[in-house]
């Protein structure tokens, strides 16, 4: 007879499937955002600049990058952001993996249309279906997929670079909204949380699962945690609240930011800014 | 320290058809150290909320600090700032209480929430960071922390306004024993600080070192009120107020066989 194990799983392939899923897909939520707080601790060039001037100079490199009408440009602004994380400890097949892939498929599905359908030179024929791909369609779809990848590397690099913490008090210090920056903060905080729950009672339901589930218990299940979940960040938002007020809190945010620009910042900052300006200036 | 902190008269509380509190009569002087024990469900954290202003008593009257606790007063600004500024409730799950995205954030909140200057801010930090031995977590986010981290940090972030009354609900629930006795260090210490502390536990093993006086909860109503000795020593009512097991035949009673968690 099989020694019983208690491992991950001891369960059915549909079970596995399941049960397991979900809890693989809950840890590895939390090892992404692990991994991001590992690379912002490590030495690199973007770790080791101001906060507020990493923020002002992605928010310039993102209008650069939806600014430019060149493809040249555009590909000279995504080799940047590939050279950017490269100096600061972040390779290829770690943005490729996090970034460039999710963002092909989405927005390469979005623009695959306008491959076929934007009018212009026709360049080659699909076998089967026979629609024409035309020049002027690859180069709109190339434009907005080499935007979104960009962005999203560059967006990537703050995140990955900064303590979330970090980051927020940045936005609050470049004048965004104390609300706004406490309810980013807030959600990433009480996101572990919430992942915790979630992870305990998927556990909890697996180490009573007999058998393999129907596919309508499969939703049941899956209907229950979420409705369980909902309840609880209900009720921990009010308790939290209640936490803020007891605390002196009255409608309004108070930080406390102590960040300081050395040259080497206003420096990297004045590279960023030059981009989307020296773009505009071209453009009129 | 003279005055009064607390003084609740016949007062009652109900979460729609459950009533939590009923008629509870009671009056804490400024300075004083006060356990209030209870089983779950005895409404020990529903009364610290009231005492917190957090929830309103829908009977009898309640007064904290000489004034009024009422809804209608406390939405006057400066009502509420003056008590905010002088009462602190530290929760029992500290990750309700624990907010902010680093444990330093968690420490400045209160003090810049009741309008502190930045340097007073940053100084009392230091201080509280020494204190508590947390400064090699002040970057840290707070769900990084063990639960005895947490829960220190959760008291620091109070105690670092210098509140007048310090209320603490079950500060030693789903601790390890030595973050429980680190904690318990931590209350002792207060002893000669002249602060008014009510503590709502069922953790009997610790209320002698934190509290002088126990109040005992049962099902919504004051069952008992005295020196900590004298109640802990009345076997029957820690038993009639389900804080001890019923002894088994042929073993001693034992007034600590609820104690710990």
């Amino acid at each position: 007879m099989a020694e019983p194990s208690y491992g991950r799983c001891n369960c059915g392939t549909r079970r596995r499937g399941f049960v397991n899923g979900v809890v693989v897909a809950l840890e590895a939520a939390e090892s992404h955002f692990l991994e991001a707080e590992r690379s912002a601790a490590r030495r690199g060039l973007l770790q080791g600049l101001d906060p507020r001037i990493k923020v002002a100079a992605t928010l310039a490199l993102v209008v650069g990058a939806t600014a430019t009408t060149s493809l040249a440009v555009l590909a000279l602004l995504f080799g940047l952001a590939v050279g950017l994380a490269a100096l600061s400890g972040i390779g290829p097949a770690r943005l490729s993996r996090t970034v460039w892939l999710g963002v092909l498929l989405f927005t390469g599905a979005v623009v695959l249309p306008a491959v076929f359908l934007v009018p212009g030179d026709p360049i080659a024929r699909l076998p089967l279906v026979g629609w024409t791909m035309t020049l002027q369609g690859l180069r709109s779809a190339a434009f907005v997929l080499g935007r979104a990848e960009t962005a999203a590397t560059l967006a990537f690099l703050l995140v990955s670079t900064t303590p979330w913490p970090h980051v927020l008090k940045a936005l609050a210090s470049l004048g965004v909204p104390a609300p706004v920056v406490a309810i980013l903060g807030m959600t990433h905080r009480y996101v572990f949380v919430l992942l915790q729950s979630a992870l305990q009672l998927v556990e909890a339901r697996r180490s009573r699962i007999m058998r393999s589930m129907t596919a309508s218990q499969r939703r049941r299940t899956l209907m229950s945690v979420v409705g369980v979940l909902l309840e609880r960040s209900l009720a921990l938002s009010a308790e939290v609240h209640m936490a803020m007020i007891a605390r002196g809190y009255r409608g309004e945010v108070r930080l406390l930011h102590d960040f300081r620009a050395r040259p080497v910042d206003w420096a990297f900052l004045s590279a960023a800014v030059a981009v989307p300006v020296a773009i505009l200036a071209l453009r009129a | 320290m003279t005055g009064t902190a607390f003084d609740f008269r016949d007062v009652g509380y109900a979460y729609r058809s459950h009533r939590a509190l009923d008629g509870v009569s009671l009056r804490i002087d400024l300075g004083e150290r006060v356990a209030l024990l209870g089983a779950n469900g005895s409404g020990k954290s529903t009364l610290l909320r009231l005492m917190d202003a957090l929830a309103f008593a829908d009977r009898g009257a309640a007064f904290a600090l000489s004034a009024p606790l009422s809804e209608s007063a406390m939405q006057e600004e400066a009502v509420n700032f003056a008590f905010r500024r002088r009462v602190g409730l530290v929760f029992q799950n500290p990750d309700v209480q624990l907010f902010n995205p680093t444990v330093l954030d968690e420490l400045a909140f209160g003090p810049l929430q009741l309008g502190w200057e930045k340097p007073r801010v940053r100084a009392a930090i230091a201080v509280a960071l020494a204190r508590f031995g947390l400064a090699p977590l002040a970057d840290r986010s707070p769900h990084r922390l063990s639960g005895g981290e947490k829960k220190r940090v959760a008291l620091a972030s109070i105690l670092i306004t210098e509140p007048e009354i310090l209320l603490l609900d079950e500060p030693t629930a789903a601790l390890d024993p030595a973050s429980r006795a680190d904690l318990v260090g931590v209350l002792a210490q207060e002893r000669g600080s002249g602060r008014t502390i009510v503590v709502a536990t069922h953790d009997l093993d610790i209320v002698e070192d934190i509290a002088d006086r126990a109040i005992v909860l049962d099902q919504g109503a004051v069952a008992a009120d005295g020196p900590v000795a004298e109640i802990l020593h009345d076997i029957g009512l820690m038993r009639r107020s389900h804080l001890i097991f019923e002894p088994r035949r042929g073993r001693p009673a034992d007034p600590t066989a609820m104690g710990g968690s």
